[in-house]
């Protein structure tokens, strides 16, 4: 894992500020918890990873500073953290959330650190006590129907999908298995799709849970070819509450389908469409029923009907836009 | 030398006297026959033969010793008598008609052996042995019978554990069933019976030879002590030799074969080859005559001189060659496979594959065939890009990014090399492979192949730039060196050794780009220095027989300076001229003599008195460190070294290292600025440059920090830190344009990162350069980047700023397909389909 700053080097390819934070999003609760580095390298590097997440959160998703609570093994390290980042704060902090959280938020949590395996089973390395997977969902109990998004970042973080699935909760983990052991990217990668517009892949200023774990997986395997690496890390994504992973989701079906509906940082609001912004949905939805269709098509035909769709939209949302001007 | 001789005579004595004794006269006549035959005493073996009424044994002998006539008279008569060996004598009368050509005959001979082994009437053995012999050479008919024949040997070995002929065949089945580990374990099983046994040494010596393992000549040598009559060690000997080009040292070998048997199919077939490859017509058709008039099907004179001109790269001769070995005998898998494999060299696809699954189907133990098989499925799903003087062969996941680069560079070396050497190469298909095991089953059926690229002529294949870590290589000079080649071929008609080839095409990449090229290194000055290089004369061994690891890449770099020292001394022109003269059958030696009017050994010296002036710093410079690496001393020992030694330079270079390390900046640059001014070639990443520049940018020095780094890339082709550092301080001092060809020539170490086209774009795009702006979005695009959303929208940008306003509404399109409500792209489209936007005047961004 690089530092903070390094993911943030990055190049981007930017087109405009498109995540614009919305008053919806004030009711998103965010714990992000880095564990035990072991080394002060990777205690560096979990505090960094930890630390773009939470500034990504706020700074980019708008999710307000007092919803954020930062958990980290040296809270001396960053103004940031709020406290050492042991089970019993873990604990405490889940229970805070819980009493101030509305019944409609969206609570997500991150957990950065090593994983393992121990007698009670996938556990993540703390200060102090680790947590197993078990006590982790147990824990979770408390919030209810609430929407909870579960980011194990950790090594040895795949059997925590089995544990803590269950219908309501989303859980993406770094690894497929306790058996992948190694040092994970995926942490660097998934703050980094929180903190650049390159992870909203449709472009409608909002970052899906889905569209984030696919950043975060397509960079974690770019990572690894570009080093010539085998892969020791392969990514899970559970929306259904089923227990099982999928590794390459996609937004038409299973836990891909949920995960597109659900959006970091708040969803969108409740009002309904009408009129011009009606018709600019509607035509949104045929260019993905097209597409859909698209391998059956023959390459002109779908070429032409694209364009023919996508040049109605366009005009109706320079109408919508104009529209919007004159109030 | 000749303790096997001495033995062979003792036991030869011995087994007469207990013969006598004993009144066993066959039994201690074979022991007596096979301690001659050993020897290579093969008149002492006849005789002792006759002596005993061996029949088979006699015909074996006279066989082996090309009295074909006799031999046939012996085994048809002993046939006839029906004597208590009929099945050893049936086997030699078949292996006889064989090699007459008569292999319908054999092969009821081989039948009658089954039937007799199937009959099961206590066989010998010998005779064991021999049924196993008959089913291994009916198993080119129907391979699966290779499984029997083993079986056959094995119960050979069970009944007599001293039966060392059976286990000498098992070795030999297994190495012509591609397996070095079972028939290397074999023949050492052999040699621990018999330590002298010379069959022995040279299967081992064929299956290092197999494996790649080294020792080659030293067990050939060993074999040949032992019995240096022995003609299979000879011919392979020949072989080895003309493989380096020392074609009177295989003459030499095959004399000597020749001598024990004049018609020895092998020896006649190498003595064709060899002289085909000289260019002795005369000589060549005398000697394959020999070969077809005793048997018009043999395939073997074909199959000699295809495996040689292949090794010569002669691919489209190898190719003919192979094709004449396959009508001669349709069963010769060898020649099938031979056929398919330079015909894929040749770029001869679709005939390539047909002919190496015909190989495959009769030879299914043949791995390289299995492996090119298997790669074949691998390169007909890769797209291909053509283009007029090339085609671009590459993986799905990167053609299409690699193109772009591969294609200009290709046609830049074909239009540059095209002029300078006179010729024109054929249509050139550039293969790029993402795995390097591909690229080296394509390059050798096998994977462990250490090289970047080879060149066929018509086919260069390659490692794509994604086959190795980054910064392991530069893919565009790996890329111009293999153009070369190809052009090197065309101008010598193939004929052109491996050492002027190598050493032309290294010079050529330096001329083509700074940095480009090996360049002179401390390993290498130091080599010199010992004497370890080798002279012009001998530098093919040094390609072909290395005598120790590091001696192939300072042979290219040695070679190349030969080529520099000559392009100085007599013109460009004068290399061309060295290449048509080789393409015309002079040697090196004549070569020299002709074109540059100097005696080959009167160069040599010349050579070297030019490489000490032109390295005279730095071989003084060298010291008594040897090549400025390994485990440095104490820090303060370092320094004191480096004080007392400021002509040191690896003394320099360490004390500026360690103080860099130790955070002394400023006391560091003197040390490096003397190490780089002793050893200015040494640019790597622990260099001087690197480290001055690091110094230069700690402090704010930018503008120092460029110069280190510019003149860091000028020599270091292979560096992505650097280049992409030089890009960074260029841009922090404003020069754009000069950041601009750093991170282009940083491509060609990897273009696979998707960073570096973004900026590349952009800076681009700031320049108004709207043509490269647009093929950096492409190439983008084509990368399968995190958020292809926007690098399309950016693409249909750039492709409408370059005037390509078809290809920006394909890519609006494409960007709209993903986000159809994505608001800047749905105004690019309606802007489109108004027909304004258009122009190259930056005003579309």
């Amino acid at each position: 894992m690089g530092t903070a700053e390094a993911a943030g080097a990055r190049v981007r390819l930017v087109v405009g500020a498109l995540l614009i934070a919305s008053p919806a999003v004030a009711q998103t609760h965010v714990l992000v918890a880095c564990g035990l580095g072991g080394e002060p390298r990777y205690q560096e590097t979990f505090l960094a990873t930890g630390l773009a997440v939470a500034r990504a959160l706020e700074e980019r998703m708008g999710v307000p500073r007092p919803n954020i609570r930062l958990l980290a093994e040296d809270p001396a390290r960053d103004t940031m953290v709020a406290a050492r980042s042991t089970k019993e704060e873990i604990d405490r902090s889940l229970a805070a959330m819980a009493d101030r959280a509305a019944p409609g938020a969206t609570i997500l949590i991150v957990l950065i650190g090593h994983g393992s395996e121990g007698p009670a089973g996938p556990r993540v390395n703390l200060p102090g006590p680790d947590l197993t997977a078990v006590e982790f969902a147990a824990l979770l109990e408390r919030f209810g129907t609430r929407q909870v998004v579960v980011v194990n970042a950790a090594s040895a973080s795949g059997d925590w999908v089995r544990e803590v699935a269950r219908p309501g909760r989303v859980v993406l983990t770094a690894t497929r298995s306790t058996r992948e052991r190694e040092e994970t990217q995926f942490g660097r990668h998934f703050a980094e799709a929180l903190a650049s517009d390159e992870a909203d892949r449709d472009k409608d200023g909002r970052l899906s849970v889905l569209e984030a774990f696919e950043y975060a997986r397509r960079e974690v395997v770019r990572a690894y070819e570009r080093d010539q690496r085998l892969r020791t890390e392969h990514p899970l994504l559970d929306a259904d509450g089923d227990g099982v992973g999928t590794m390459e989701p996609v937004a038409t079906e299973g836990d891909g389908a949920i995960a597109a509906t659900l959006y970091l940082g708040g969803q969108r609001g409740g009002t309904p469409l009408a009129g011009l912004a009606a018709v600019k949905d509607s035509l949104e939805r045929e260019v993905a029923r097209l597409r859909g269709r698209k391998p059956a098509m023959d390459a002109g035909e779908y070429e032409r009907r694209l364009e023919g769709l996508l040049l109605e939209l366009a005009r109706v949302n320079r109408e919508l836009r104009a529209e919007e001007g004159r109030r | 030398v000749r303790r096997r001789r001495v033995i062979g005579a003792a036991v030869a004595a011995v087994a007469a006297v207990t013969a006598g004794a004993q009144a066993q006269p066959s039994g201690a006549a074979r022991v007596a026959l096979r301690a001659h035959r050993e020897a290579g005493e093969y008149e002492e073996a006849i005789a002792a033969a006759r002596r005993a009424d061996l029949a088979a044994e006699l015909g074996e002998l006279l066989r082996m010793t090309g009295r074909y006539p006799e031999a046939q008279r012996v085994l048809t008569a002993a046939r006839a008598a029906g004597g208590a060996d009929s099945l050893l004598v049936i086997l030699q009368l078949g292996l006889l008609r064989e090699e007459l050509g008569a292999r319908h005959e054999a092969f009821r001979d081989y039948d009658r052996l089954i039937a007799a082994y199937n009959r099961r009437r206590g066989l010998t053995s010998a005779e064991l042995a021999a049924v196993g012999t008959a089913v291994e050479r009916l198993s080119m008919t129907d391979p699966q019978l290779a499984r029997d024949a083993l079986r056959a040997f094995d119960e050979a070995i069970a009944a007599d554990r001293d039966n060392l002929d059976a286990q000498l065949a098992v070795g030999a089945l297994f190495l012509a069933r591609y397996n070095g580990a079972e028939a290397q374990a074999t023949f050492e099983r052999v040699l621990a019976r018999d330590s002298l046994q010379p069959r022995a040494l040279l299967g081992l010596a064929r299956v290092a030879r197999f494996s790649g393992t080294g020792g080659v000549s030293a067990l050939l040598e060993r074999s040949l002590e032992i019995n240096p009559r022995l003609v299979d060690a000879r011919v392979f000997r020949a072989e080895l030799l003309s493989e380096v080009d020392d074609h009177a040292g295989a003459r030499r070998e095959i004399a000597a074969a020749l001598e024990v048997n004049p018609r020895s199919p092998a020896a006649l077939s190498t003595r064709a080859a060899v002289a085909w490859l000289t260019g002795d017509s005369a000589e060549f058709e005398a000697a394959r005559r020999s070969v077809l008039d005793a048997n018009p099907r043999s395939a073997i004179p074909d199959l000699t001189a295809a495996d040689l001109a292949a090794r010569h790269r002669l691919y489209a001769d190898a190719a003919r060659f192979a094709r004449q070995a396959v009508a001669r005998d349709s069963l010769s898998w060898r020649g099938w496979a031979l056929l398919g494999v330079n015909e894929l060299r040749l770029g001869r696809m679709d005939s390539g594959r047909v002919h190496l699954e015909r190989a495959f189907a009769g030879d299914p133990y043949d791995v390289w065939t299995k492996n090119t098989l298997d790669l074949l499925d691998t390169l007909e799903v890769f797209p291909a890009r053509r283009f007029e003087r090339f085609q671009v062969v590459a993986d799905a996941a990167e053609v299409d990014a690699l193109t772009p680069y591969v294609a200009p560079l290709a046609e830049e070396a074909y239009a540059s090399m095209a002029r300078r050497y006179g010729v024109t190469a054929p249509p050139i298909r550039i293969e790029l492979f993402r795995r390097h095991a591909d690229f080296s089953v394509r390059t050798m059926g096998l994977v462990g192949l250490g090289a970047l690229g080879v060149s066929f002529g018509p086919v260069v294949a390659m490692d794509s730039p994604t086959a190795r870590p980054r910064g392991e290589f530069n893919w565009g000079s790996t890329l111009w060196h293999e153009i070369a080649h190809s052009f090197h071929m065309a101008a010598s008609r193939h004929r052109v050794p491996r050492w002027f080839t190598e050493g032309l095409a290294v010079y050529e990449e330096r001329m083509a780009r700074p940095g480009w090229g090996d360049d002179a290194s401390p390993g290498f000055l130091t080599a010199y220095k010992a004497g370890r290089l080798l002279p012009v004369s001998r530098l093919n061994d040094g390609f072909v027989r290395p005598a120790y690891p590091e001696q192939v890449g300072f042979s290219y770099y040695q070679a190349s300076l030969v080529c520099e020292r000559i392009a100085e001394g007599h013109g460009f022109d004068a290399l061309v001229r060295m290449l048509r003269a080789y393409g015309n059958g002079r040697d090196t030696r004549h070569v020299f003599r002709e074109v540059l009017g100097v005696e080959l050994d009167s160069f040599d010296g010349a050579f070297a008195d030019w490489l000490e002036h032109r390295f005279a710093t730095q071989l003084a410079a060298l010291g008594s460190h040897g090549d400025g690496r390994g485990a440095p001393p104490s820090p303060s020992t370092v320094l004191a070294l480096a004080r007392s030694r400021p002509d040191d330079f690896r003394a320099q270079l360490l004390a500026g290292q360690g103080l860099v390390r130790d955070g002394r900046l400023t006391e560091a640059v003197p040390f490096l600025e003397r190490a780089k001014s002793l050893f200015p070639e040494y640019a790597e990443e622990d260099g001087p440059y690197r480290l001055l520049a690091d110094v230069a940018r700690a402090r704010g020095d930018l503008g120092r920090a460029e110069a280190e780094l510019a003149a860091m890339t000028a020599r270091n082709e292979r560096s992505y830190d650097a280049h992409l550092a030089l890009a960074d301080v260029r841009l922090a001092v404003g020069d754009s344009a000069g950041a601009l060809r750093a991170l282009d020539a940083l491509l060609y170490v990897d273009p696979t990162e998707p960073d570096v086209h973004v900026r590349l774009a952009e800076l681009a795009e700031a320049q108004g350069k709207t043509a490269l702006a647009a093929r950096e979005w492409r190439v983008l695009v084509a990368l399968d980047p995190a958020d292809p959303v926007t690098a399309y929208y950016r693409l249909a940008r750039a492709e409408l700023a370059a005037g390509n306003r078809e290809a920006a509404r394909r890519a609006v399109l494409r960007a709209l397909e993903q986000a159809p409500g994505f608001e800047p792209a749905l105004e690019l489209l309606l802007e489109l389909r108004s027909g304004g936007g258009d122009g190259s005047d930056g005003s579309v961004r």
